[in-house]
């Protein structure tokens, strides 16, 4: 389990049993992560979609349809709040279960993880909650560190893929011998990194024991009064067990031929691999230069909560200085601080708090490297290294020049955008027209793919809060401002999992919104996750899709339409009746996620037509057309282009056209799309639902 | 070590290229890590994938190249091979596909996005540089899905070639991947990341862009 096993490491790191058959297979930390729980008897596993956690229940489901996993049962939940009380009940009837979100998500749970942790478990419950320094994909860099300790249970936090895959194993294990949900919080660079692992031919479910009553398991506050006792008891325990055990995941690189060193290191998480690599290569680079560097020692902290102080006291000793690189909050140099303070120890602890390590973002081996050497007091050793690169090697005074005139050149600008043939775009561009120049609007965005329609020249969002945050948002907007039109665009998954319980607030306060539905039929942005209106569960049989529109109409919404967003007409006539209609209103855009479907033929331009007067540019910017080289007109790239047609819409010179558009087909036509024969009104009024 | 980063635009399969090197280091029985671009970045913007592999036997701490590390950048687009610059080695191999993907930016704001500054500094600022004519080697093996692996084919034999590079003189010292990897690996990787279906087209793709780049062919400048 240690960080760095030996000078001539395995290729590969073993997962359960390896007495058995085993394969080897290259797999990410999150899927090391699947294997690691499946490997550990996982019954009952239930989850959300997040970046950067979303691929443990993906590879779940994809070893349950192999029959590799055998006996358990794998859900995507509608949100995480619901995994999480799924995995309750489960656990309480003895089943290990594994619940899975990324940070955010456990905001949404975290009403059932407070009560969880007084009630208890039975069946061990792991917590497979990922961080997302960066952020990369999140909207905030908030530390689930915290919030384990905020809710006094624990949390491991591996550096690697392996230590990852161990810790589940541990995790479980903690958990089901303390009665306990135990928190794992790898971060994306864990998550997404891969190496290679030998893993079992199949695994199997273990039984659960069946649920017994107790009392302890109905919390109320004379209960709660116990519980708090037996929580506090037990994680002096669990310290002792993951962190003064002398469990190998801690002081894993500790320079045990130096005597007496003065300056320690500590890390924890993916941290630990930057600052391990950095002092490898301070190491090589005083070797080169044949300097010692000063004598220090390093302390891994696997489980910042709850934290190992009597391991920490004993490494803090003698010391007079100490770093500490972490990512998110300064979680370890606050529990080091509280080390030395109640331990009358010397040493200074340098950190994000003293502003010596970076407050927020990622870190990074280059980061750790600079700060490492001016830790060390061997600055001039990585100096040398980032002096100006040579030149070329045909280097001479052509190549100067060349060198200068290309000194202002800059990278492209490519942020993400919509993809070429997203569905999102027509809806966005529908209301847009819809609305016209004249209408002033606020337009409250969403958690998803959508979100990304801010970008020019769409520019169709105001505001983004959080999951079905713009559903309500809007309802304040309407309030507050009423003078513009409230807007409100959410995604089919989103909708599912957090959006109904704002339409039903604007139903009963009377709330004048528009909430357009983008419902591509997936979860996109987090690789194509089903959800209940698709009914395609993991289990293999499928469930009856949730309807939309019913679920609109039976919260009481009294207008509602719908269209193919890849038809502009229609869709701008379903958005102009929703947005006259006077009370909470929706407009249900259907066509299926352009990573999702078979391309039909793609785009061609008629340069004879075309004008180059760029409005397909200006209106849409679908990243398939761009202008040729000439000016004179635009061109289709063919690789990105899926055929969607909806360019040849917005052309006011019919220079564009598509071979579904030429022969009036639907592209990508089946039941993820709304039939261009439909009546745009689904329901207004008095009438019926469809 | 071997340090390779490999750059492009979300969709262009950075990934499979990734895990095929990765597959190489495992059957050498390197220790091996990769790590990937994955979430809202892939929606057409920038990717890397960073492939740290031990081939003297160390252990790899961390999943990403730092700057001034990587032994290969495979670019597959000029100007994402012009951002990742500042992460190629003093003795570093650039290879880069010379098709250029206008970015949303530059054709809102009503500019022509040429890729030919990027790749002439690629050149001059690369201490070993091959541009690689993708349109028409793909055009050859006869589809442009296999780009992935054209290029990183590209990248080992540029590596393990001692004809010229750049049109310039044959460097003595090894650079790029030396000749820690071989044709045969690759093969033999690819067959084990690939569909069985898309095997064959893919070993075409590997055949076609050593032969381009032994042969200092016109698809290689």
């Amino acid at each position: 389990m240690s960080l760095h096993a030996s000078n001539s490491p395995a290729p590969s790191h073993v997962i359960g049993d390896a007495k058995g058959a085993t394969q080897r297979m290259l797999l990410m930390g999150n899927q090391a992560c699947a294997w690691a729980a499946l490997a550990a008897g996982v019954r009952v596993v239930a989850g959300y979609p997040g970046t950067p956690s979303s691929e443990v229940v993906d590879t779940i489901a994809q070893l349950h349809r192999q029959g590799i996993a055998q006996g358990v049962h794998v859900e995507w939940s509608d949100n995480e709040k619901a995994a999480l009380e799924v995995l309750a009940g489960a656990s309480l009837a003895g089943a290990r279960c594994l619940f899975t979100c990324k940070q955010m998500g456990l905001n949404v749970a975290s009403d059932a993880l407070m009560s969880l942790n007084y009630v208890g478990i039975k069946g061990g419950l792991v917590l497979y909650v990922a961080d997302d320094p960066g952020p990369i994909s999140s909207q905030t860099e908030q530390d689930t560190r915290r919030y384990a300790s905020f809710a006094k249970v624990p949390v491991l936090d591996p550096a690697s893929p392996e230590q990852l895959a161990d810790m589940v194993t541990q995790a479980f294990d903690v958990s089901e011998k303390y009665g306990a949900p135990v928190i794992v919080r790898p971060t994306t660079r864990v998550c997404h990194a891969t190496t290679f692992f030998d893993v079992p031919q199949q695994t199997h479910a273990k039984d659960p024991s069946g649920f017994e009553r107790n009392s302890k398991w109905v919390i109320f506050p004379k209960r709660a009064y116990e519980a708090h006792a037996e929580v506090n008891e037990r994680l002096v325990h669990i310290s002792d067990e993951l962190g003064e055990s002398g469990n190998p995941i801690q002081n894993v690189a500790s320079d045990a031929s130096v005597s007496a060193p003065k300056l320690g290191i500590v890390f924890g998480g993916v941290s630990s691999a930057y600052a391990c690599e950095a002092l490898r290569i301070l190491r090589q680079k005083a070797q080169a230069a044949r300097r010692l560097l000063p004598p220090y020692k390093t302390m891994q902290v696997a489980s910042p909560f709850p934290f190992p102080k009597k391991k920490a006291a004993q490494f803090l000793s003698g010391l007079s200085d100490v770093i500490v690189f972490e990512e998110l909050d300064h979680v370890i140099e606050d529990s080091l601080l509280q080390v030395v303070g109640s331990q009358h120890l010397k040493a200074n602890i340098h950190g994000k708090l003293d502003h010596t390590t970076q407050e927020r973002g990622e870190n990074s081996t280059d980061d750790c490297l600079a700060r490492l050497a001016k830790f060390l007091g061997v600055e001039g050793l990585v100096e040398s290294a980032s002096a100006p690169k040579d030149a070329a090697p045909s280097a001479g005074p052509t190549a100067q020049a060349n060198l200068e005139s290309q000194a202002d050149l800059k990278p492209p600008m490519r942020p993400p955008v919509l993809c070429a043939g997203c569905p999102h775009r027509g809806s966005f561009y529908a209301v847009k027209k819809a609305l016209g120049r004249r209408t002033p609007a606020v337009w409250c965005g969403d958690i998803g793919c959508y979100t990304l329609g801010n970008a020019k020249p769409l520019d169709a969002v105001d505001t983004c809060l959080c999951m079905g945050g713009g559903i309500t948002m809007a309802q304040g907007f309407a309030t507050a401002d009423p003078q513009k039109k409230a807007l409100a665009f959410v995604g089919d998954s989103t909708f599912f999992a957090s959006g109904m319980t704002g339409i039903a607030n604007a139903v009963y306060n009377q709330h004048d919104i528009t909430v357009f539905v983008l419902d591509n039929s997936t979860t996109a942005m987090t690789g194509g996750q089903p959800h209940p209106g698709t009914g395609q569960t993991l289990m293999g049989p499928k469930s009856a899709p949730i309807q939309i529109a019913r679920v609109l109409r039976a919260l009481g919404v009294r207008c509602i339409t719908q269209a193919n967003p890849l038809y502009l007409s229609q869709s701008v006539q379903a958005a102009k009746i929703a947005l006259d209609f006077d009370g909470p209103s929706a407009v249900i855009f259907k066509a299926p996620c352009a990573q999702y479907v078979k391309r039909e033929p793609a785009c061609v331009v008629d340069p004879q037509r075309c004008i180059g007067c760029r409005v397909c540019i200006t209106t849409i910017g679908c990243p398939a057309i761009s202008m040729r080289a000439d000016g004179t007109c635009v061109q289709i790239d063919a690789n990105q282009c899926t055929g969607c047609g909806l360019c040849t819409d917005v052309c006011p010179h019919q220079a564009l056209s598509t071979a579904c558009r030429e022969r009036g087909v639907i592209p990508f036509k089946d039941e993820r799309s709304i039939d261009t024969a439909s009546d745009p009104r689904v329901f207004v009024e008095d009438g019926e639902v469809r | 070590m071997k340090n390779v980063l490999i750059v492009g635009i979300g969709g262009q399969g950075n990934v499979l290229a990734s895990r095929i090197l990765a597959q190489v280091s495992s059957e050498k029985g390197w220790h091996v890590r990769t790590a990937e671009t994955i979430g809202m970045a892939q929606r057409g913007g920038s990717v890397a994938s960073h492939v740290r592999m031990g081939d003297e036997g160390e252990y790899v701490y961390a999943p990403l190249i730092s700057r001034g590390m990587a032994d290969v950048i495979i670019a597959l687009e000029p100007g994402e091979g012009f951002r990742a610059l500042p992460y190629l080695s003093q003795n570093g191999l650039m290879v880069c596909a010379q098709t250029a993907i206008p970015s949303v930016e530059t054709t809102l704001s009503n500019k022509i996005y040429d890729g030919h500054p990027y790749l002439d500094a690629l050149r001059w600022q690369s201490p070993h540089f091959l541009a690689i004519d993708d349109a028409k080697l793909c055009e050859q093996i006869g589809s442009r899905k296999v780009l992935n692996v054209c290029m990183l084919a590209s990248a080992v034999a540029a590596s393990c070639a001692s004809v010229s590079v750049s049109g310039q003189s044959v460097s003595k010292q090894p650079f790029g991947l030396g000749d820690s990897i071989t044709k045969d690996d690759l093969v033999h990787a690819m067959h084990a990341r690939v569909k069985p279906q898309y095997q064959d087209l893919n070993e075409k793709a590997i055949n076609a862009a050593f032969a381009a780049v032994r042969s200092g062919d016109t698809l290689c400048k």
